[in-house]
């Protein structure tokens, strides 16, 4: 017995002694390189012979004249870039214009993955991810970011089509992301779908006010019983369809108000808390009421997207509301119309609540600044051709060749707006292939431009031939989108306190609010709310609400200018 | 290292000759072949569960990810971080979620194991009990994902089949809302983990039971022992040594409530007061709000305990001669 406790202790201090050993080689040989190589050295693009053309003031970086050959990381869950040559964009720009671009995938776990380039310092040339991403604000905090601002009017695309870059600003007053689908004009396609073949069965009643719904959803329990699920809101989880019924109660209501890096009413200048808000309470009211009668899908907060996408595309839901309910009802559109020409969907006015205004419905947001947003770090060996590749992809040229193919087939030339001249071998078939096939790669999105280009050619099609989801967007969603852009930006920094109480907050919030949509009756869910309002201000939702209303008007000012 | 020697009889599974009075290198030495194919194994445990393991002193700064590996370029706080769990307000809900789920995993899901070999020991029918043995050990092979993808499916209320069973049994008049409501969570996440692992963790039992001698079956029925009393009476104290290891292993193991099942399961956050345990709220808090040194502090605070119990475990087990070590 003595002896195997002696030998065990010889064990497990040779570990020790092996174990520290191995550690202190492990930090020697990681900290070592770091000081001798510049960060521009350590990307693994080591075919690249051209050195960078800063050096020179005339050396203006154009497409075709050079190879440029970058890595890019997609930082999302879920979402990897496609391999570059696999679509007709990357095909095109990597053969005739010598643009390779290699992939970083993240293979499903994005956090991982961005956390362990970082604590590697082997960051990729360009990360793509949300505007406001807190990884990306630590980034740019030490200084591993490239500011774009030298640049500016140098490609002056960014600036031209985009106007005003001053809230695109990070808190040192220079530019480093490069958004997508940023806009003057309202997008988005946030509302409501209706199945017509169970709304024409039901002999086309009103649907307009909140009132209309409860009693159209009322007729379609009653009729098709369990097998149609009266109203589907998408993942509940992220708001989707509830946030959008929120809006129906009261005029220009921001959808935003519910969204995490939010969670407040403005009011009068003032950030004030949600639970306790009287229009949140009354839609909580009547979500509550459609959920308990079963009326909305009892599944809403624990289903998987795949699941929602089945009910739709079988035409198994009656009414289908949501931030995008657009991109699913589309597709489901095509194969709900291949057997019943009658069948299908279509989208309605956004539902109010008896009394409001119907004009100043906005079932959804937007901001003039898209979603997402490339970053260029430190570790591109030449950041400023990046930034000028995006830059071209960005202007009417790039745009074009990511909706309409290379310039010849489709598209010749550009008319008296900048608009695309379109060709008589326009196929229509070949343009929605390539722009649906480019897409994961369209990085920095012009919708000031290709919207009027897309629609100048579906203007000349009748009616029953445009894109289903094109003409909603006309008549129905833009019109119905609320501009959000002076609440953008209100995230503290990374572990800051204001960022944990708004991490602890947002995750107590859904459990509060999946509660009240659960609640068997009005006075449950105000007791729920009540109870939930001091268990946010207990977390310091309080504080939180200070620091976001600070920002907001910080961001007022800076419009004002 | 796998010497286990003890001072009682040898038993099954440590029947290396007793080689007391020589140096440990000694020993070694002599039997340097044998040692020689251990060799790859530590490295490999040493390299990947002992190395990575300098990083908890982490979970005593405030570590910024942007050092990377030169992690004393980082503050030391102390303890700051441990007290931050313990104050925190999910503290006591996490805590008491992981040892419900702890336990009940282990008091179910270690038996019945134990239970299905016995019970498949006493099948005659050899081709339906390979086949039994087959079915029951697929599903182990089946990540996480899926099995949860197969789970919410099969109880959500529209199209769900298990809604659609009791409904026309007649059992229930509507559809229940299985994956939100809190009272089914743990024995949804209980069955779930029994039915993917009971087949495979059965395998060993399976062989520690062929490996019983044969002879005191027949001896049992010369003097007319029953079926049930040969069971308990020569299958289960033959395959106790097994039996008491891998409890042992178990109870190592008994803080890891587990992590991807609950995470997958328990999407709604309705769920969260029952599914919140340790492991998740490090990943959710750790990774995804990247307060790496809070969430490396609340691993390590678990490990302790768990080394903590698992030797307890081990010194109750060494009263029976099949301790660990």
């Amino acid at each position: 017995m003595r002896k195997t406790r002696k030998s065990w202790l010889l064990m497990v201090s040779l570990i020790f002694v092996l174990a520290t050993a191995l550690a202190g080689c492990g930090g020697g040989k990681t900290a070592d390189p770091a000081p001798a190589t510049p960060p521009a050295a350590n990307g693994d693009s080591g075919e690249k012979k051209d050195p960078p053309a800063e050096g020179s003031d005339e050396g203006k970086w154009v497409l075709g004249e050079k190879p440029l050959q970058f890595t890019a990381y997609a930082h999302y869950e879920g979402t990897d870039f496609p391999k570059w040559e696999s679509v007709p964009l990357g095909k095109y720009l990597s053969e005739e214009k010598q643009v390779k671009i290699d992939v970083i995938a993240a293979n499903g776990a994005h956090k991982q993955k961005l956390s362990a380039m970082i604590a590697s310092d082997d960051l990729p040339d360009m990360i793509w991810t949300d505007r406001d991403d807190p990884m990306i604000l630590s980034l740019q905090k030490e200084g591993k970011l490239v500011a774009f601002d030298p640049w500016l009017d140098k490609y002056p695309n960014l600036k031209t089509w985009m106007g005003d870059l001053d809230l695109l600003r990070h808190e040192d007053g220079k530019i480093y992301r490069f958004p997508n689908w940023y806009s003057s004009n309202p997008y988005g396609t946030a509302g409501y779908v209706v199945n017509k073949k169970i709304y024409d069965e039901l002999g086309q009643p009103p649907l307009e006010t909140t009132d209309d719904l409860y009693n159209y959803l009322k007729m379609v329990k009653d009729k098709y019983g369990d097998s149609i699920v009266p109203f589907e809101p998408h993942r509940a989880q992220d708001r989707q369809g509830l946030g959008v019924l929120y809006t129906a109660f009261g005029e220009q209501l921001s959808y935003s108000n519910l969204k995490a890096n939010l969670l407040a009413v403005p009011k009068d200048g003032k950030l004030t808390p949600l639970l306790t808000d009287p229009t949140f309470r009354e839609a909580q009211k009547y979500i509550a009421k459609l959920y308990r009668e079963k009326l909305i899908s009892q599944d809403a907060f624990s289903q998987t997207e795949d699941m929602v996408k089945e009910k739709v595309m079988t035409g198994r839901v009656a009414v289908f509301a949501g931030s995008s309910p657009t991109d699913i009802a589309s597709k489901a559109q095509i194969e709900l119309t291949k057997d019943d020409p009658n069948g299908g969907y279509f989208m309605i006015w956004p539902i109010h609540k008896p009394g409001l205004d119907k004009n100043k419905m906005t079932a959804g947001t937007y901001t003039s600044f898209g979603w997402n947003a490339a970053h260029i770090t430190t570790a591109a060996e030449d950041p400023e051709a990046i930034f000028a590749f995006l830059d071209w992809m960005t202007g009417p040229e790039g745009m074009n060749v990511q909706f309409f193919g290379p310039e010849g087939k489709n598209w010749n030339g550009f008319d008296e707006n900048g608009q695309p001249n379109f060709t008589e071998n326009y196929d229509r078939e070949e343009v929605t292939k390539i722009s649906s096939e480019n897409s994961p790669w369209q990085l920095v999105g012009n919708t000031s431009y290709i919207d009027p280009a897309k629609w100048k050619y579906m203007s000349t099609l009748p009616p029953e031939e445009q894109q289903w989801e094109v003409r909603y967007q006309q008549t129905v969603t833009w019109p119905t989108q609320l501009n959000v852009t002076e609440f953008v930006g209100l995230d503290a920094p990374p572990n800051s306190d204001e960022d944990i109480i708004a991490k602890s907050v947002d995750e107590l919030f859904l459990e509060i609010y999946a509660n009240s949509v659960m609640a068997k009756s009005d006075e449950e869910v105000d007791q729920i709310l009540d109870q939930g309002n001091q268990s946010l201000m207990d977390l310091g939702y309080q504080q939180l609400l200070d620091f976001r209303e600070a920002k907001w008007h910080a961001n007022l000012e800076k419009q004002k200018k | 290292m796998p010497q286990a020697t003890t001072e009682q009889q040898p038993s099954p599974i440590s029947r290396q000759p007793k080689v007391h009075n020589k140096s440990l290198f000694r020993r070694l030495l002599k039997q340097w072949d044998v040692q020689l194919m251990v060799l790859p194994g530590v490295i490999l445990v040493f390299i990947f569960a002992y190395l990575p393991m300098y990083g908890v002193i982490t979970g005593f700064m405030d570590y910024s990810i942007f050092t990377g590996s030169n992690i004393f370029d980082n503050p030391w706080v102390g303890f700051k971080h441990f007290e931050a769990f313990f104050n925190a307000p999910e503290f006591e809900r996490i805590i008491r979620n992981t040892i419900v789920i702890s336990l009940l995993k282990f008091f179910i899901g270690f038996p019945a194991p134990i239970i299905l070999a016995l019970m498949l020991n006493e099948v005659r029918h050899m081709f339906f009990k390979r086949v039994i043995q087959t079915i029951t050990y697929m599903p182990h092979f089946l990540s996480w994902v899926i099995v949860a993808g197969f789970v919410i499916a099969m109880l959500s209320t529209e199209n769900g089949s298990v809604n659609m069973l009791l409904q026309s049994v007649g059992a229930i008049d509507e559809p229940i809302n299985f994956l939100s409501l809190k009272q089914y969570f743990w024995t949804i996440l209980i069955s779930a983990n029994v039915w993917k692992e009971i087949g495979f963790n059965s395998i060993v039992y399976l062989a520690a039971i062929a490996s019983i001698d044969p002879a005191l079956y027949e001896a049992a029925d010369i003097d007319g022992a029953s079926k049930t009393k040969q069971i308990y009476l020569i299958t289960v104290p033959s395959i106790m040594p097994v039996v008491i290891i891998f409890m042992i292993l178990a109870i190592g193991r008994l803080l890891d409530a587990g992590f991807e099942d609950i995470l997958l399961l328990a999407s709604n956050p309705v769920l969260r007061p029952v599914a919140d345990v340790v492991d998740t709220y490090v990943y959710r808090v750790g990774l995804g709000a990247n307060r790496y040194s809070y969430g490396i502090a609340i691993g390590l605070f678990k490990s302790v305990i768990a080394v903590f119990l698992l030797t307890i475990a081990n010194y109750a087990a060494r009263r029976s001669g099949n301790s660990l070590w």
